[in-house]
């Protein structure tokens, strides 16, 4: 067990084993010597008391104390200086047991589930659920959306965490007008095709006029940073009728210089926020391609901006190109005075778009009336309406399990009272199904029975848990079917399932969510990079780092591969963006598997863009941060938060030599109140420093503060239980010797996911217990998730 | 919805706008005014406003100090902008939150909240924020209980959130960003016959009535005396029924007209490339709602931590967080000094539109307080002491300004800004524990007629600005 030493795993060790009693006897020793001579019932210095302190770490009256007891100690305040001060090594066993019992405590409250509980749908899982129960898609972040979910490190799914304010209520009335509007239209909708050749499509009006000939030649040139109209910001108008799903088709060369960026086409709403399209364009001047993709429009006019983002020299002035000129391609001649797209010998100069025609069509639709107006509506001038199947049907769909009696009559009386109004059937049941898509029982995954206390999960609700945590959305025909039988909880029927899901397309929505919460994904670019110091960073980069860990999970899940991937693997997922950002040849523009070489210094999750540069604040890298997302995301035991009033970090003075950030950062263990905690965090972080704030290789590090060279860079470490690393290659090593710790924090932190909650020291054993399996059969990850779905916690409530 | 049926709502007949952009008269006064209420109670009526304005990353705080305390401080050329309005408003120095300390870039969470957030020992949880207690008191006056603006829309997530207001349970309300959704909001008219919105009001409190019926059936079941999510639910349905009930009461009295050219500007969808012009709309339509008495209380925050406008118009292109952690580069402090001068300006054409309009003799500004701050100060190393703190207008509530209120100076004796590293410590730890932000926030909801001695840590009401 020498590998245990290794400082973070020891208080891995020691977090759950200061339970109760334990807990008094890891700090009594402490506070008998340092604290309560002052704080007793005689001596009552600050009005504090610390001999008759609760250790109930479930009431928030307790925490608070025992947290401003820490915060006191660890700032350096308490003791006071005049008196015995406690040893470095003291004070971090101490705030450490402090700081475990607390998480222990509040995970406790956290995940404390009542008779019924109640987990409110993310608004992913609404847009899903919306989709699937009546085919329509919604929107969920548009502007005029649902609020974003807030998140507890990174997971937004958290039921506790998840609260719901007046303006929900009024944004879930909302949207489910619209919803119920578009999936029961009064009418068939008109489906329209638009086709604007070239001349259509910039200076509509010119004024010096083509001849035929000229109109059939011309072509639209998108120059790097350039946008469809010729004007920055000002798009293209296209008309929805009415709320739909519309196709835009377009004919499109795209050039890429040699060793350059290739052009990338994208279409951006800004009224609703929405970038619709953002690919790589690939195809000769010469040789055009057909593109297309289908999208949701509100209804209404739209102002869609198409613009090559791609990065190039500015020539809009100096090009001839735009105002009056006309753009033919080269195989028919170029216009006169026309800016030169290539080089002599027909080579691209700069990534450039050319479009020759665009379409729009839509709404597209299945067919009328709607998939969802048959199963939920009664036909046009059906007799004698039963009003109650209509409601029983829509309710049991859109509770995802069966109505009861009481509801249905209830939700019925409402299309009763409608038409006492006034109304006729259709819209009456509407108001009926507005009110059951904003009820509980929609916007909740709702578990428990007030009725019968059950230890475990009813079937169907085995059925939603297990639907939302594969696929983010609602059980479908197949899991319903078999939730009703009742067999959904056989072992043999739930690995059967559970292999069929994680083949399903929407499994793509694990990896995505859970990747992306797991690692705190959300956070990259939070702090956008400075366009200084980081001229080459675009959106495009952004979105290919985080697709390369996304891509990275699925491959690892697809082909059931071991956590130890995760650490350090020698491939990777990469586009070309990508790899021209890591100094990799790489010429392919979607994300393949890419066999990794030592001199790339990259391999696993840690060293990967994203990671990189979610750690970072757009100027600077961060060393801390590096280090608290390790022991958060890698370890699941994250450090205690910062004392306040720490000294400001000191810049250094124009004359003196310039310094790393590691170096000014001395005082971290020289200073005994920072050293206790930051002797555990920042050796996890300097390990990473051959990387900037970007996720890119260096040796030396830029600063702006200071004279003379820029210093060189030392990742070497050491971590408290004396063991070296050179570098973050020989750090992943030892993280890998240990993988089972990493084992037990993934464990965990898949449970958190799917469960919806924080895990609690009840829990401990049924953890363990999968990870036990896990190691049984070699860390693989769709094993992982069987075991997990097969275990009593799963199952339990 | 008793507040309604006492016609406390009344608008006030001579209640005319004379504003710059908007002249617009409230028709149908008459019929408005019920028997018995008299001229005089109208005039105690009078409204009682609060504004909260905060920018984000704090500001070059060796630029921006104030080293003189006092009724004849000198004002830095940074603040220049705001010696016309002396008179109108206070400085702060020193001031702080105590539950601010260490929490970076947490800050504006608890700007109006005070409240112990805990940043990743503990699980999140805010509470109420002090807006929200005042839109207690005005909402049964106005058409809309608060406007929350925000430069962006939603509430963000917990730490990095991107509103200002909390609801009673801590639970963030939703801001708006965009000026022409917000105007269409405030001033739209709602297209339909005034019998098919009436319909559809009627629908939605019966969509209402049947999801609370439902709901309330499962909490009986349930039984237990703890809080739970069912609780948020049932809260939140009943708030909105009592919103839907307000809506039907003001459905008769017609909105103010705003003239076209008014209506113009806001509709325009103003980019915040172009902050100086983002900012005035924003400004413009918080004056203008106020004037039309649609709201008496607004938060805005201009700007996130994660989001402080660049401003390509005088040459910067980073965002504030970036120019906050300058490194000591003279260059990157130097812009953030304009940074600050920029926004202090935008805020001070605010304070102008609000003098320049009259309502009865008073200008707006006297009968609106606005509170213009950060949560950080020191941004390099987050710097949550010393906050940049203006206190302005409210004269007629019983505010009086014109001073320099620097809890530092008796302890600190003097500044010593060329002494960096001092000064960034003054900017780390309070000098002056009795210095809190909460004091202030307490003042205001006492002048706002919120009924409280105390608010979360507060020591007492400011008696430095009290007349």
């Amino acid at each position: 067990m020498k590998l245990i030493k290794l400082c973070v795993f020891t208080y891995l060790l020691t977090c759950f084993s200061t339970f109760g009693a334990d807990f008094k006897k890891s700090v009594n020793p402490f506070l008998d010597k340092y604290c309560v001579d002052c704080h007793n019932a005689k001596k009552t210095k600050g009005k504090f008391r610390i001999d008759n302190l609760s250790v109930d770490f479930v009431n928030p009256n307790a925490v608070h104390k025992w947290a401003e007891m820490m915060e006191r100690v660890s700032s350096g305040e308490m003791p006071p200086e005049d008196e015995k001060l406690p040893s470095e090594k003291e004070m971090a066993e101490f705030t450490q047991a402090i700081s475990n019992k607390i998480k222990e405590g509040e995970s406790e409250r956290l995940a404390k589930r009542d008779k019924i509980a109640f987990y409110k749908l993310t608004r992913e899982e609404y847009s899903n659920t919306i989709r699937d129960l009546l085919g329509v898609t919604y929107n969920a972040s548009d502007p005029s959306g649902l609020s974003e979910d807030p998140s507890y490190h990174g997971f937004q799914r958290i039921g506790s965490v998840l609260t719901l304010s007046p303006s929900h209520i009024e944004k879930y009335y909302a949207a489910a007008e619209t919803i119920l509007d578009e999936a029961f239209p009064d009418k068939a909708p008109q489906i329209k095709k638009e086709h604007f050749p070239a001349h259509k499509l910039r200076n509509p009006n010119r004024s010096l006029p083509l001849t035929e000939e000229q109109y059939k030649r011309l072509r639209v040139d998108l120059w790097p940073g350039t946008t469809l109209s010729g004007h920055p910001g000002k798009g293209k108008h296209f008309s929805a009728k009415q709320a739909g799903d519309y196709t835009f088709r377009f004919q499109v060369s795209g050039l890429t210089p040699e060793g350059g960026f290739a052009p990338r086409l994208t279409f951006y709403s800004a009224a609703l926020d929405r970038m619709f399209y953002a690919k790589p364009i690939l195809a000769p001047e010469v040789k055009p391609i057909i593109l297309e993709f289908t999208t949701h429009l509100p209804e209404g006019r739209h102002n869609i901006i198409v613009s090559n983002e791609a990065k190039g020299p500015d020539i809009l002035h100096r090009a001839g190109r735009s105002g009056q000129e006309a753009f033919y391609s080269f195989k028919e001649g170029r216009g006169p005075f026309q800016y030169k797209v290539t080089d002599d010998n027909f080579k691209p100069l700069m990534p450039m778009i050319i479009v020759d025609w665009l379409e729009f069509e839509g709404p597209i639709l299945e067919s009328y009336p709607t998939p969802a107006q048959k199963q939920f509506l009664p036909s046009k001038g059906e007799k004698d309406v039963d009003i109650r199947k209509y409601v029983n049907a829509f309710a049991s769909k859109a509770f995802r399990r069966p109505a009861h009696d009481y509801e249905i009559d209830h939700y019925s009386k409402l299309v009763e009272n409608e038409m006492t109004k006034g109304e006729k059937i259709m819209p009456a049941l509407k108001a009926a199904y507005l009110a059951i898509l904003c009820s509980k029982n929609f916007i909740y995954i709702v578990e428990g029975d007030a009725q019968k206390n059950e230890e475990f999960v009813s079937n169907w609700e085995l059925a939603n848990r297990l639907s939302y945590f594969l696929w983010s959305t609602m059980p479908d025909q197949e899991l319903e079917d078999m939730a009703l039988k009742g067999e959904l909880s056989k072992p043999d029927t739930l690995r059967r399932q559970i292999q069929r899901m994680l083949k399903h397309p929407y499994a793509k929505n694990f990896t995505k969510d859970f990747t992306s919460q797991w690692l705190q994904l959300n956070k990259v670019g939070k702090f956008p990079p400075d366009k200084k110091l980081y001229p080459k960073y675009d959106t495009f980069l952004e979105e290919s780092m985080v697709n390369e860990t996304i891509e990275f999970f699925s491959v690892v899940l697809k082909e059931n591969l071991s956590l130890k991937e995760f650490l350090d693997s020698d491939w990777t997922m990469l586009n070309s963006r990508l790899a021209k950002h890591y100094d990799i040849p790489v010429s392919e523009l979607n994300f393949h598997k890419v066999k990794l070489k030592p001199e790339y210094n990259r391999g696993g999750l840690l060293t990967q863009a994203s990671i990189l540069s979610l750690t970072s604040d757009g100027t600077r890298h961060r060393p801390i941060h590096r280090g608290v997302w390790l022991l958060e995301s890698i370890f699941d035991r994250p450090p205690p938060p910062p004392p306040a009033n720490v000294e400001p970090v000191k810049t250094t003075p124009t004359n003196q030599a310039k310094a790393t950030l590691r170096m000014k950062l001395k005082a971290h263990i020289t200073d005994p109140n920072c050293a206790s905690c930051h002797k555990k965090i920042d050796p996890l972080g300097f390990a990473f420093d051959n990387y900037n704030a970007v996720g890119r290789w260096r040796t030396h590090e830029v600063v702006n503060d200071g004279k003379g060279e820029n210093p060189m860079v030392d990742a070497s470490g050491e971590l408290s239980d004396g063991r070296k690393y050179k570098d973050a290659h020989e750090f992943k090593q030892l993280l890998l010797s240990d993988i089972d710790s990493f084992n037990r924090a993934f464990v965990e932190k898949l449970s958190t996911f799917a469960l919806r909650r924080t895990m609690t020291y009840d829990d401990k054993e049924s953890l363990n217990k999968i990870a036990a399996l896990s190691k049984e059969n070699g860390y693989k990850l769709q094993s992982i998730i069987e075991t997990l779905v097969l275990s009593d916690l799963f199952k339990r409530r | 919805m008793s507040n309604i049926s006492t016609n406390k709502w009344l608008l006030d007949r001579r209640h005319f706008l004379r504003g710059s952009g908007a002249a617009l008269a409230l028709p149908f006064l008459n019929c408005m005014i019920p028997n018995g209420y008299s001229e005089e109670k109208a005039k105690k009526d009078k409204p009682k406003r609060s504004v909260f304005v905060y920018f984000p990353n704090g500001v070059n705080v060796l630029t921006w100090q104030i080293t003189t305390a006092g009724k004849d401080y000198k004002l830095p050329k940074v603040l220049q902008s705001m010696e016309k309005h002396r008179n109108e408003l206070t400085h702060f120095s020193g001031m702080y939150h105590p539950n601010g300390m260490g929490q970076a870039h947490v800050c504006g969470d608890l700007w109006l909240t005070a409240a112990q957030l805990s940043q990743s020992g503990g699980s999140y949880k805010n509470s109420v924020s002090c807006d929200q207690l005042m839109a207690d008191v005005t909402a049964p006056h106005t058409r809309f209980g608060s406007l929350q603006i925000s430069i962006n829309g939603g509430v963000g997530s917990p730490q990095s959130s991107t509103t200002l207001s909390w609801s009673k349970d801590g639970i963030p309300l939703p801001a708006e960003n965009n000026p022409r959704n917000m105007f269409n909001r405030l001033f739209g008219i709602e297209k339909g016959k005034l019998a098919s919105k009436r319909r559809n009001l009627d629908r939605r409190g019966s969509v209402l009535d049947t999801i609370l019926t439902d709901a309330k059936k499962v909490r009986k079941d349930v039984g237990t005396e703890d809080r739970t999510k069912l609780d948020e639910y049932l809260q939140s349905v009943r708030e909105v029924e009592i919103r839907t009930k307000r809506m039907e009461a003001w459905l008769d009295v017609p909105k103010p007209k705003i003239d076209s050219n008014t209506q113009r500007r806001f509709m325009k969808n103003v980019d915040q490339k172009q902050a100086g012009e983002y900012y005035r709309t924003v400004y413009d339509l918080m004056a203008l709602t106020l004037q039309t008495d649609m709201t008496r209380v607004i938060t805005y925050m201009s700007g996130t931590e994660v989001k402080g406008l660049a401003l390509p118009e005088i040459g910067i292109s980073q965002i504030r967080h970036q120019l906050s952690h300058h490194n000591g580069d003279p260059k990157i402090m130097e812009r953030l000094t304009k940074s600050d001068a920029f926004l202090t300006e935008q805020f001070s054409y605010f304070l102008d539109k609000l003098k320049s309009i009259d309502e009865h003799g008073e200008s707006l500004l006297d009968r609106t307080m606005v509170l213009y701050g950060s949560g950080m100060s020191y941004g390099h190393s987050h710097g949550n002491a010393n906050l940049p703190t203006i206190l302005a207008g409210g004269k007629s509530l019983g505010l009086k300004h014109g001073t320099h209120v620097d809890y530092n100076i008796e302890k600190l004796k003097e500044y010593n800004l060329t002494n960096a590293h001092k000064h960034y410590r003054v900017c780390s730890k309070p000098v002056n524990d009795k210095a809190k932000i909460s004091n202030i926030l307490l003042t205001m909801m006492q002048k706002m007629d919120v009924q409280t001695e105390t608010f979360v840590d507060s020591e007492g009401p400011v008696s430095e600005i009290l007349t």
